[in-house]
């Protein structure tokens, strides 16, 4: 295996594909490749060229957690899913863009059951344990989007620049469809570059989890507040970030037996998300 | 310095002292298992079956013996001695033979000169494994085709069972079975597979002697019991097997059984290089037994005033692929499924069965903190049928001295079961801490996910009890050798010698303030302990360490001195102490063939505060207090840690520690996947400490590390069911169980 250090966006893009893999900070990649859920000829080290940093309201992909959890330029929504993702030392290795697109927690993804999203014709979660799986999205994987700052992005109305086009958060995420398995509509080679952060009135992320601190989320709710109302967004209850309008938007789950309780979890939480913006 | 001013700082007998690797630890500088180096050494891997039911077809390591840096590549067929191994029953191999039965289990071995080479290597190694269907439902177990064709454990004075798949069975009749109450209440309840979850993975590094023989340096919990399997498989003399120990991070019953031992000696043996092998995090999840999972049916007839007539169980106990010390903890779960209780008549049915889940055995409470979650639910179910209050349903049937337990053994020496109810009861519980607050003193903690909307506050208590030392007649005595000899200015100097395993509990610390107060003198140092200058101290586990080290170094203390003071300028005395003997239990009636089956009891009572957001079913343990037995507390801040310790590993049991298999694979092998509570889980413990000395025992002791964990898991979801009305009949309570209530 080797490492390449490109020192321009173009260099790193041709840099990937064919066996090749972008690293970032390397807090999902790394333990990923020690279990062979990914293969990789050659690293590619985005250090040199993607952004970090903040600057009004873009920040840079390669800006880690930590910093952003700190910075008060930041819209609390996000300072506070920052703040409550992962432990401290993976939030100074790990960086936003590397935590958007992190790979499901899925344990039957993650010890390589041949499941749908690894491109076979099941959904082991739907017909085994699935307690931290989805309610929604979830008729062919079943897989629950782990990233709280991506819920709090969407909540934002973020926007995104990668190294081919600009487009809103909720266009960087897809869901996974018989002909193409991918939740995210990155190409090969692309790389996520900036996030544009519109500033709200006022923003929250509320995250039930299963101990005090350092779990990810079973559920958790981003509430921003703009002129023109209120936008909402859930991690945990879908393979890939979720909008919803409102909490009757609740009443169109389509949860499995085990994760029935997310829905019971998510009413209260938005209703107080919610209660907290306004 | 002054002589007092050095007493007080290095501690007697029941002062508190400061462990002596409490600084080491937390700097960093203590060494563990896995720091463990030697020059020249080569690494060693293990190959693990990925299935938890197949037979070995074929195993080809050709090409992972062509590999740079590997050295050699082992299997089966490279055990020289016996193929098995076990610590009851030799039905365990050494690496699989012709079958897997769990997932994990270990097929073959590679040692090389890097961590990596090896592990590449043994992904070289070509396994040709045909699926067998898996046993993994304990209820279907005893009716599938059995997992082990001759049944090892069969015979043994154990009550003949002949359906598959019976690990062992137990019945205790007491009295009358059929008697019947005025009031009976009963429910069905289940625990989870509980891991140690113990920060230290396995680890170790075997050193070939040169001479055939080996030396083996392991984080374990008894060093000898290790060396009297280890041997046989290496087709070796015991004396040419040393094990010594290792730096232990952590063990409460998973380091009992064997892990690298016999495979890091194999190598070192193969290669005539040092050997080292350490577990990943998610490999030590398969490299340990856990905590059976159970499924337990109670049924408690009362008298309208409260008093117990009949007590009925039947415990299902999920004991996988092989026997570790099962069939112990089946005992355990049945003799201690009544609780502390006093009761005329009873019939305790526990059965564990092999499977192809992941082997269970020893965890912290072995057996009790099973029952224990069932009794006291049932005792709380009992309280509310009758409308008396619970804490005076518990004082009214509390046993005592010269009660009758289930097994026909009479309570004898120390038994403050009652005192311990009364003490915790009368703990002060905390007011409700105003709001707003903090939302990390609510529940739901960091995530801000309540301001103390939907919450609702819960008081619970629980009452439990285990046996300090070995049961059912084995003698696991204790050896101490102690050297004197006249140092500078004459002084006395001492050397104790004491192969008792420090895994944390601070049995060090023990030894050495015994040590000192028997000898007199400040000079006193305990070796490193190994099965070669030492005979065996049993195992450090069942409570037992204290009062056994305590003991055996007492006793080889006083003997020492006195030939010292006769004059001998250099002495060297070995003693080995025993417990009072027990006896076996008949395998028809459950019922003691002597005096008694357990040498002593120990008992806690808990009370326990939770507020839970019946909303979001989020929880917060918000206070703990507890009154515990202890006997005489030879350390008192060690016993404080050990309460708070042990009551923290109930709490991950109540509240989220699980492991998930499917189809007998793990599928939450990690820390990030099997959640254990951090410090912010973990409210502050007021604890008690009931002092009341053991007549058999030296100084008074019982054993303290295993009561907070029987008790604690029954006492959190005590509060939980006060505080939401649920039943919460299963273990871990989690959001899912809670949310929307
Ligand atoms: C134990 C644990 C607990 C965690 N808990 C939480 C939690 O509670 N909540 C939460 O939200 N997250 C959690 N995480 C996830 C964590 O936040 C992410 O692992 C981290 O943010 C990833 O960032 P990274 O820079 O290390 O990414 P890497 O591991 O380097 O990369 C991750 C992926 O993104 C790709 N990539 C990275 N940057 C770019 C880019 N700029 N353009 C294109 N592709 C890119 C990589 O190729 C790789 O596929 C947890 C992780 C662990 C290990
Ligand atoms: S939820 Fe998705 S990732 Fe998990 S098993 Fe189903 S298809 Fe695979």
């Amino acid at each position: 295996m080797q490492l390449l250090r490109p020192e321009s966006v173009e260099a790193a893009a041709a840099a990937l594909g064919n066996g090749s893999v972008a690293l970032a900070g390397g807090t999902d990649l790394v333990p990923m490749l020690r279990d062979r859920l990914v293969s990789a000829e050659t690293l590619v080290e985005l250090k040199e060229v993607v952004p970090r940093g903040v600057e009004g309201t873009r920040i840079g992909a390669g800006t880690t957690l930590a910093e952003l959890e700190v910075d008060p330029e930041i819209p609390a929504a996000l300072r506070e899913a920052c703040a409550l993702a992962a432990s401290p030392q993976l939030r100074s290795m790990g960086t936003i863009g590397g935590n958007l697109l992190q790979a499901t927690r899925c344990w039957y993804w993650r010890l390589d059951f041949p499941c749908f999203l690894h491109g076979g014709s099941r959904c082991h979660a739907r017909e085994g344990a699935h307690r931290e799986h989805a309610i929604f999205g979830n008729e062919r994987c079943a897989s629950a989007h782990p990233s709280d700052p991506a819920a709090a992005l969407l909540a934002l109305g973020a926007r995104v620049r990668t190294s081919r086009r600009e487009l809103g958060l909720e266009e960087l995420y897809r869901l996974p469809t018989e002909d193409d398995r991918n939740v995210t509509a990155l190409e090969p080679g692309e790389l996520i570059l900036e996030l544009d952060v519109p500033r709200p009135e006022a923003s929250v992320y509320l995250k039930a989890m299963d101990r005090a601190r350092w779990a990810f989320p079973l559920v958790g709710v981003a509430a921003a507040r703009f002129a023109d109302g209120v936008r909402l967004a859930l991690a945990g209850v879908a393979p890939i970030p979720w909008r919803l309008d409102s909490e009757t938007d609740l009443d169109r789950a389509t949860p499995l037996p085990g994760t029935a309780y997310k829905v019971e979890l998510a009413r209260p939480l938005i209703r107080r998300a919610l209660h907290s913006v306004t | 310095m002054s002589t007092t001013a050095r007493r007080l700082e290095l501690g007697r007998v029941g002062e508190t002292t400061r462990r002596v690797d409490a600084i080491p630890k937390v700097t960093g500088e203590f060494a563990y298992a896995s720091d463990l180096f030697a020059a020249g050494m080569l690494w060693g891997h293990t190959v693990r079956s990925p299935h938890a039911h197949a037979r070995i077809v074929e195993i080809d390591i050709s090409q992972a013996l062509a590999m740079a840096g590997v050295h050699g590549v082992l299997t089966h067929t490279d055990v020289p001695g016996a193929k098995t191994y076990g610590l009851e029953f030799a039905d365990q191999p050494v690496l699989a033979i012709d079958r897997v039965r769990y997932f994990g289990e270990p097929v073959a071995l590679v040692a090389a000169e890097h961590p990596e080479q090896a592990r590449r290597a043994a992904e070289r190694i070509q396994v040709e494994y045909e699926p067998l269907e898996p046993v993994v439902d304990p209820e279907r177990a005893t009716e599938q085709e059995p997992l082990h064709e001759e049944n090892p454990t069969a015979g043994h004075g154990f009550r003949d069972d002949q359906r598959p798949n019976v690990l062992r069975s137990i019945a205790i009749r007491h009295g009358d079975p059929d008697a019947e109450g005025e009031v009976s209440v009963s429910g069905v309840y289940e625990l989870g597979m509980q891991d140690q979850a113990f920060l230290g993975p396995e680890s170790g590094l075997a050193v070939p002697d040169g001479e055939g023989g080996v030396d083996i340096y392991v984080a374990t919990q008894w060093l000898h019991v290790d060396r009297d399997q280890v041997a046989p498989c290496l087709g070796l003399e015991k004396e040419q097997v040393r094990i010594h120990l290792s730096g232990v991070g952590g063990a409460f019953g998973g380091r009992e059984d064997l892990s690298m031992q016999v495979h890091g000696a194999l190598l070192a043996l193969h290669t005539s290089r040092p050997v080292k092998m350490v577990y990943s995090r998610e490999e030590s999840f398969v490299g340990h037994v856990h905590r059976h999972p159970a499924k337990i049916w109670m049924e408690h007839r009362a008298t309208k005033a409260g008093r117990l007539v009949n007590v009925r169980a039947q415990i299902l106990l999920d004991g996988g692929a092989y026997a570790s010390s099962s069939a112990a903890v089946t005992s355990n779960a049945a003799c201690f499924a009544v609780g502390p209780y006093s009761v005329d008549n009873a019939l305790i049915e526990c059965t564990c069965v092999y499977s192809n889940n992941p082997p269970c055995g020893a965890m912290r409470g072995f057996g009790a903190v099973q029952s224990c979650f069932a009794h006291e639910a049932q005792m709380d179910k009992l309280a509310t049928a009758l409308g008396i209050d619970p804490v005076e349903l518990r004082l009214l049937n509390a046993l005592a001295p010269g009660d009758t337990l289930p097994t026909g053994q009479k309570v004898s020496g120390s038994f403050p079961a009652a005192e311990v109810i009364r003490r915790a009861a009368e703990l002060p519980v905390p007011e409700a801490e105003e709001l707003p607050r903090d939302p990390i003193r609510l529940p739901g903690g960091a995530g801000n996910t309540t301001h103390g909307q939907g919450v609702k506050r819960g008081v619970g208590f629980a009452v439990g009890f285990k046996n300090v030392c070995y049961s059912e007649g084995f003698d696991d005595a204790c050896a101490a050798r102690v050297r004197l000899w006249k140092g500078a200015d004459d002084e006395l100097v001492g050397e104790v010698h004491c192969a008792g395993a420090e895994v944390g509990q601070g049995v060090t610390n023990v030894i050495l303030q015994v040590a000192r107060t028997e000898l007199g003198t400040e000079n006193v140092a305990l070796a490193p302990g190994s099965t070669a200058d030492v005979e065996s101290s049993g195992s450090a586990s069942a409570s037992r360490l204290t009062w056994m080290a305590a003991g055996a170094v007492r006793l080889a203390c006083r003997d020492a001195l006195a030939e010292f003071e006769a004059g001998r300028s250099a002495v060297d005395v070995q003693r080995t102490y025993h417990h009072p003997r027990t006896a076996p239990l008949d395998p028809e009636t459950g019922q003691v063939k002597g005096d008694r089956v357990h040498v002593a009891y120990m008992c806690a009572a808990m009370r326990v505060v939770v507020e839970v957001d019946v909303e979001l079913g989020l929880t917060r343990v918000v206070w703990i207090g507890t009154a515990q037995d202890v006997g005489k507390a030879l350390n008192p801040q060690a016993v404080h840690g050990q309460i708070e310790g042990g009551t923290a590993q109930g709490l991950g049991l109540a509240l989220m520690e699980e492991i998930q298999t499917r189809d007998g694979l793990i599928t939450n092998a990690s820390f990030t996947d099997y959640l254990i509570p951090t410090t912010l889980d973990m409210p502050p413990v007021e604890a008690e400490l009931i002092e009341e000395e053991e007549p058999d025992a030296p100084y008074g002791v019982k054993g303290v590390g295993e009561p907070p964990t029987v008790v604690s898991t029954a006492a959190v979801v005590s509060a939980l069911r006060d505080a939401t009305g649920s039943e919460l009949a299963r273990v871990p309570v989690r959001p899912d169980e809670l949310a929307g209530l």
